[in-house]
C-alpha cells in the first residue's frame, strides 16, 4: 500500500501487514501503516475498530496477557528494529516507547517519584542525575512551575489534568522515540483537554507521537495524519487537511459526518 | 447523501438549502422584474424592484446566521463543511445579483427621467438578461441536487454572456459616436448591461462552488477546461 | 377541572408512596431485630465470663503455673506456650503464604494447572481443623519425628492457615487496579520489579491484615492441638531462646514441650470445682483481649498503610 501523503517526509516507524488475534477473533486485518517523524498522527474510528489494540501493540501491552497472537512488523526507523520480533526483548520496547493511558494512572508516590520512576528502573540512582531529568520532564510537560514547591506531596493530590501532565512527564523523562497516548483526554474535563492538546502541539517538535482519540474534532484539532479503522481495517490514511475536508474514502466521510449508522 | 445520526443536524442543513432555494427564487424574481422594467419602461416595476431588495437583503443575514449556527453548534466536516461554507459563499453571491437588479432598475429610472434620447430599446441587453435570468435559475437547481454537468455548463454560459456584453457595448458605440446627444442614455445601457454581465459571473461563482461541494476541490480561476479537467477526474 | 383532577392524582401518588414506605419501615424493625438478637447473645456471653473471672484477673495469674489449687493456679506456661506456637506458625505461614500469593496472581499462567491449585487452596480454607491435626499427627509426629513439640504445633497451625494467607494476600494484590501494573510495564519495569516497587508497597495493608487475621484465627484453634498431644497440664517453661554462653541462641524451645491458652481454658472447664471454672473464665478474657487486640492492630496497620494509597 502506498502511502501519497507521506512520501517526502522521514518515517519514524512503519506498521507492516500487521495481523492481530484475541483468541480466535482477528482483531485486525493486514494492517499498514506509516509514523512521520515529528508528527501527530492520529486513529479515530468506532469503539470496537481496534484502534487501541494497534496502539498498545507498539509497546508490546499485549504480551502481558495470554491470549494474544499477531503477525507482521512494526519496524522502528532509523535502526530498522522490529518491535514484534520475539528476540526483541519487550522490555527494551518500552524503554523506547512511553505510554500515556486513558485514565490518569499516578502511582500511589511523591510527584518526583512517579516521574522518576522510569529512571530507576533503568537503575539510575545518582539524585543530581534525577533531579535534572525530573526537572525536565516535568517542564517539557508543563507542569514544573505548578509542582516545583511541592515534589514531595502525593501525585494523586493533583487535579485530574495535572496527573494526566504528570503521566506525560513520566513518560517523557526516559527520553522515548515514540509518545503513545490512549485516548488521553476521555477522563478529563473541557479545559484539561485543552491543556493536553496544547502540550500535544508543543510536544510534537521533539518526539514522533501516535494518539488514539474517540474525540474526532480532537483528531482534527492536534493531528497532522489521520488513520480512519473500521472493524479491524485501516480504511484511510491521508494529512488530517484532507480527511476531514475531503475524504477519499465514503465510510470515512460517513464517520466523520456523523452519518455512522 | 444518507442521512446523519442526528436528524436535527439534517434539518438544519436543509434548511438551509431551503432558504437558499427561496432566496434564489426572490433574486430570479428581482432580475426579471428589472428586465421588464426596463424593456417596457413601467416605472412601478422599477419602484417595487427597489423596494423588494431589502427583502434580499434581509434573507442574506438570516442565512448567514444560519450558518455560523451550524458551524458553532455541530463543526461540520467534509461534505457538510464545504455545503456550509459554500452556502455562506453563494449567499453573498445572491445578495450581489440583487443589487445588481437594483442597479438595473435605478439606471432604468434615469433613462425614463431624461426622456426618449437615444437607444434606449436595445434587444440585445434583454435577449441577455433573459440568458442571465435562466442561468441563475438552473444554477440553484444544481446547487441543491449538487449536479456538476450543469455547474461546468453555466461556466460555459457565462463566457456566452461576455461575448455578448461586448457585442452590446460595441453598438453602443457606433450609438454614441454617431449622435453625441445619445451618450448619457447609452451609459446607462451600457450600466445595465455591465450589471447582466456581472449576474452572469455571480452564477459561474456559484456553479464552482458546486464543484467544490460535490468534489473538494476549489477550481476557482482555474479557466473552463481545468474545470472540466477536475470535474472528470476520479 | 383540570387542577381538581390533577391534585386527585397527587393525593393517590402520595398514598401509593405511604404503602411503600411502610415496608421499608417494617424491614428496619427486622433488621434491628435481628442484630440484636445476636449482639445481645454475645454481649450475656461475654459479661457473664467477666463476672465469673474478672475476681481472677490479677497478676500473679499470669506468672503462675497452673497448680492443683484453683486459687494459686495461673497461665503462665499457656500464654508462652501460644506465643512460642505463634512466632513458629508466622515464621512459616507468613512467607509462604505470601510468595504464593504473588506468584499465582503476578506469575502463575492461566491454564488447567494452575486452576487446579486454584480451586484447591480455596477447599483447603474451608476443611475443618481437626483434620489438619490428624494430618500432623501423621506426617510431622510419625513420620518426620518432630515430637509433641511447639515446632510441630507451630507447623501444623502454619498448615491451617496458609489458604487464609495466600487467599488474603491475592484478594490484596488484586484490589490494585490493573492500570498501575500497566504504567510499571510500559515504563520498561520487569516482572519483580513490578512486585518489589508497586505490587509489594500498595497491597500491605490488605497482606498484613490477612496474616493477622489468620494468627488471630490460629490462636484460638484447639482441635489440631489435642490431636498432635498437647499437654494439658505443665508446670514448667520452654528453655529460653537467649543464652548466656555464646551463641547466645537457642533453639531447643522447638522441641520443648507445650501447652496453649484454648487447652489450659479446656482443661480447667472440664474439673467438677467451680472455682475452676473461674479460672477458665479469666483466661477466657485474656484469650478474647488477644484476639481483639490483634483485630484492632489490623484495623490500625491498614488504616495508617492506606491513607497514601489511592485510585
Amino acid at each position: 500500500m502506498l502511502h501519497p501523503p507521506v512520501t517526502n517526509l522521514p518515517i519514524k516507524a512503519e506498521v507492516r501487514n500487521f495481523n492481530f488475534f484475541y483468541g480466535n477473533f482477528h482483531a485486525l486485518k493486514n494492517v499498514n501503516l506509516p509514523l512521520c517523524e515529528k508528527k501527530v498522527t492520529a486513529m479515530i474510528g468506532p469503539s470496537g475498530c481496534g484502534k487501541s489494540t494497534l496502539l498498545r501493540s507498539f509497546n508490546r501491552m499485549h504480551d502481558l496477557y495470554p491470549g494474544n497472537r499477531y503477525e507482521g512488523a512494526i519496524v522502528l526507523h532509523p535502526d530498522q528494529t522490529n518491535l514484534l520480533d520475539p528476540r526483541v526483548d519487550p522490555i527494551e520496547v518500552r524503554m523506547r516507547l512511553s505510554m500515556v493511558f486513558q485514565k490518569p494512572n499516578p502511582f500511589p508516590k511523591s510527584i518526583y517519584e512517579n516521574v522518576a520512576y522510569g529512571l530507576r528502573v533503568r537503575g539510575i540512582k545518582k539524585r543530581s542525575i534525577l533531579d535534572d531529568k525530573v526537572e525536565e520532564a516535568l517542564t517539557s510537560a508543563a507542569l514544573w512551575h505548578e509542582v516545583k514547591h511541592r515534589l514531595k506531596d502525593m501525585a494523586f493530590a493533583l487535579s485530574g489534568g495535572q496527573q494526566q501532565r504528570m503521566c506525560i512527564a513520566r513518560a517523557l523523562a526516559t527520553a522515548p522515540e515514540i509518545l503513545l497516548f490512549d485516548e488521553p483526554t476521555s477522563a478529563l474535563d473541557p479545559i484539561a483537554t485543552g491543556s493536553i492538546e496544547e502540550l500535544i502541539n508543543e510536544l510534537k517538535h521533539q518526539i514522533t507521537i501516535l494518539i488514539v482519540t474517540h474525540n474526532m474534532q480532537q483528531a482534527a484539532r492536534v493531528s497532522d495524519f489521520t488513520a480512519y479503522m473500521y472493524l479491524g481495517e485501516l480504511i484511510e490514511f491521508g494529512n488530517t487537511n484532507e480527511i476531514f475536508i475531503k475524504p477519499r474514502d465514503k465510510r470515512t466521510e460517513d464517520y466523520i459526518t456523523g452519518r455512522f449508522g | 447523501m444518507s442521512e446523519h445520526l442526528s436528524r436535527q443536524f439534517d434539518a438544519e442543513l436543509d434548511g438551509i438549502r431551503a432558504s437558499l432555494t427561496r432566496m434564489g427564487g426572490m433574486v430570479e424574481e428581482q432580475v426579471r422584474s428589472a428586465l421588464t422594467a426596463f424593456a417596457e419602461g413601467d416605472r412601478d416595476l422599477i419602484e417595487l424592484v427597489i423596494a423588494r431588495d431589502a427583502g434580499v437583503d434581509e434573507m442574506e443575514i438570516a442565512i448567514d446566521t444560519a450558518c455560523m449556527h451550524v458551524i458553532a453548534r455541530r463543526q461540520p466536516t467534509a461534505i457538510d463543511l464545504r455545503m456550509v461554507m459554500s452556502a455562506g459563499k453563494v449567499v453573498t453571491d445572491l445578495e450581489r445579483i440583487g443589487d445588481e437588479a437594483k442597479k438595473i432598475a435605478r439606471a432604468t429610472r434615469k433613462i425614463l427621467e431624461r426622456g426618449s434620447h437615444g437607444p434606449t430599446q436595445i434587444l440585445e441587453v434583454r435577449h441577455t438578461g433573459e440568458l442571465a435570468a435562466t442561468m441563475l435559475n438552473r444554477v440553484l437547481d444544481a446547487f441543491v441536487r449538487l449536479d456538476i454537468e450543469t455547474a461546468a455548463d453555466i461556466v460555459r454560459c457565462d463566457r456566452e454572456i461576455d461575448q455578448h456584453f461586448r457585442a452590446i457595448v460595441r453598438q453602443l458605440i457606433t450609438y454614441m459616436m454617431e449622435d453625441p446627444r445619445t451618450i448619457s442614455t447609452a451609459l446607462d445601457i451600457v450600466f445595465i448591461a455591465k450589471s447582466v454581465e456581472r449576474i452572469g459571473d455571480h452564477c459561474k461563482n456559484v456553479a464552482e462552488d458546486i464543484v467544490y461541494i460535490a468534489k473538494g476541490r476549489d477550481v476557482r480561476h482555474m479557466g473552463l477546461d481545468g474545470l472540466k479537467r477536475e470535474i472528470a477526474a476520479e | 377541572m383540570s387542577s381538581s383532577s390533577s391534585s386527585l392524582q397527587t393525593a393517590r401518588l402520595r398514598t401509593e408512596i405511604k404503602r411503600r414506605r411502610r415496608w421499608d419501615l417494617v424491614f428496619i424493625v427486622i433488621g434491628i431485630f435481628a442484630l440484636l438478637l445476636g449482639l445481645m447473645t454475645l454481649a450475656t456471653l461475654f459479661i457473664d465470663m467477666l463476672i465469673d473471672g474478672w475476681e481472677r484477673l490479677h497478676p500473679e495469674f499470669f506468672t503462675s503455673f497452673p497448680s492443683r489449687r484453683a486459687a494459686h493456679a495461673g497461665i503462665l506456661s499457656a500464654w508462652v506456650g501460644s506465643l512460642a506456637v505463634m512466632v513458629v506458625t508466622g515464621t512459616v505461614a507468613i512467607p509462604l503464604g505470601v510468595a504464593t500469593g504473588i506468584w499465582l496472581e503476578e506469575y502463575a499462567p492461566r491454564h488447567w494447572v494452575t486452576n487446579v491449585i486454584e480451586i484447591n487452596i480455596n477447599n483447603l480454607a474451608g476443611v475443618p481443623s481437626i483434620i489438619f491435626g490428624l494430618l500432623a499427627l501423621g506426617l510431622f509426629v510419625y513420620s518426620f519425628n518432630l515430637g509433641q513439640s511447639i515446632r510441630t504445633a507451630g507447623l501444623t497451625l502454619a498448615l491451617l492457615i496458609l489458604p487464609v494467607m495466600i487467599v488474603g494476600t491475592r484478594e490484596a494484590i488484586r484490589s490494585i487496579p490493573q492500570s498501575i501494573r500497566e504504567g510499571a510495564y510500559a515504563l520498561g519495569a520487569t516482572r519483580w520489579q513490578t512486585v518489589q516497587h508497586h505490587i509489594l508497597p500498595y497491597s500491605l495493608p490488605g497482606i498484613l491484615t490477612g496474616v493477622i487475621i489468620g494468627m488471630a484465627r490460629a490462636i484460638g484453634e484447639t482441635a489440631p492441638i489435642i490431636t498432635i498431644g498437647a499437654l494439658t497440664f505443665i508446670a514448667f517453661l520452654p528453655p529460653p531462646p537467649i543464652t548466656d554462653a555464646p551463641p547466645f541462641l537457642s533453639f531447643e524451645w522447638l522441641e520443648a514441650p507445650f501447652t496453649v491458652m484454648p487447652i489450659q481454658i479446656f482443661n480447667w472447664t472440664s474439673r467438677p470445682e467451680s472455682a475452676f471454672q473461674h479460672n477458665a473464665a479469666a483466661a477466657g478474657l485474656v484469650l478474647v483481649a488477644m484476639t481483639l487486640i490483634m483485630n484492632g492492630l489490623a484495623i490500625l496497620l491498614r488504616y495508617r498503610l492506606r491513607k497514601n494509597i489511592k485510585w
